[in-house]
């Protein structure tokens, strides 16, 4: 990403910032102890997938539709929220 | 140019009867500037992945403070949180620096 210049925000780009959007509102009607757990695990599932090429469109599309699917499931009113464990290291 | 809470400019200009006033009372009212402009600026300093020292009333997120764009969603949620306010989309697309958010929110009816 060059520095010193803002990068133009493709379309795919702001779906994704949209959806991100989306994904802190949703947090932020959980109890404060899940909407914690929340912004972690998806600022973590976004962080897994920064170095994705911005022209690798099947990708990333894949991962939008993968993330509304598990946000949806977030909002329905069985799951209360979402919990990230580290694996042990083998 | 600015926009200040209405009752205020015709009091200065020595209107005092409330009554010939068609004021914004019913939609809500502009917030002062620099009120808003201090929120804004304490938001901003308070985020946690931002050098409190860099931080001025001009100060574009990424380039001159260093976030990336998710950060940049973050700092204009926590702008909603603060002055309890709903920044559709296409409006948060373009708060780019603490100088958007500052117009953007002082501009902005329902902001409290």
């Amino acid at each position: 990403m060059p520095v010193g210049r803002t990068p133009r925000v493709s379309g795919l780009q702001r779906q994704v910032l949209h959806f991100y959007r989306n994904v802190i509102r949703t947090a932020r009607e959980a109890r404060p102890a899940e909407s914690q757990q929340i912004l972690q695990f998806a600022r973590a599932e976004f962080e897994r997938y920064r170095e994705v090429d911005r022209k690798n469109y099947q990708l990333i599309e894949h991962l939008l539709r993968k993330g509304t699917k598990q946000l949806n499931l977030l909002q329905s009113t069985e799951v209360i929220g979402v919990q990230l464990h580290r694996a042990a290291a083998s | 140019m600015r926009l200040t809470a209405g009752s205020n400019c015709l009091q200065a200009l020595g209107v005092q009867s409330a009554g010939l006033v068609r004021g914004f009372a019913e939609q809500g009212t502009f917030l002062d500037k620099k009120d808003v402009t201090d929120r804004v600026l304490s938001v901003v300093k308070n985020f946690d992945k931002v050098d409190p020292s860099k931080v001025t009333p001009t100060s574009h997120f990424q380039n001159d403070l260093g976030l990336d764009s998710l950060d940049t969603v973050e700092v204009v949620m926590a702008f909603e949180e603060e002055f309890a306010v709903e920044i559709p989309d296409s409006e948060a697309d373009r708060i780019l620096s603490t100088s958007d958010a500052i117009d953007y929110l002082a501009s902005h009816p329902m902001a409290k």
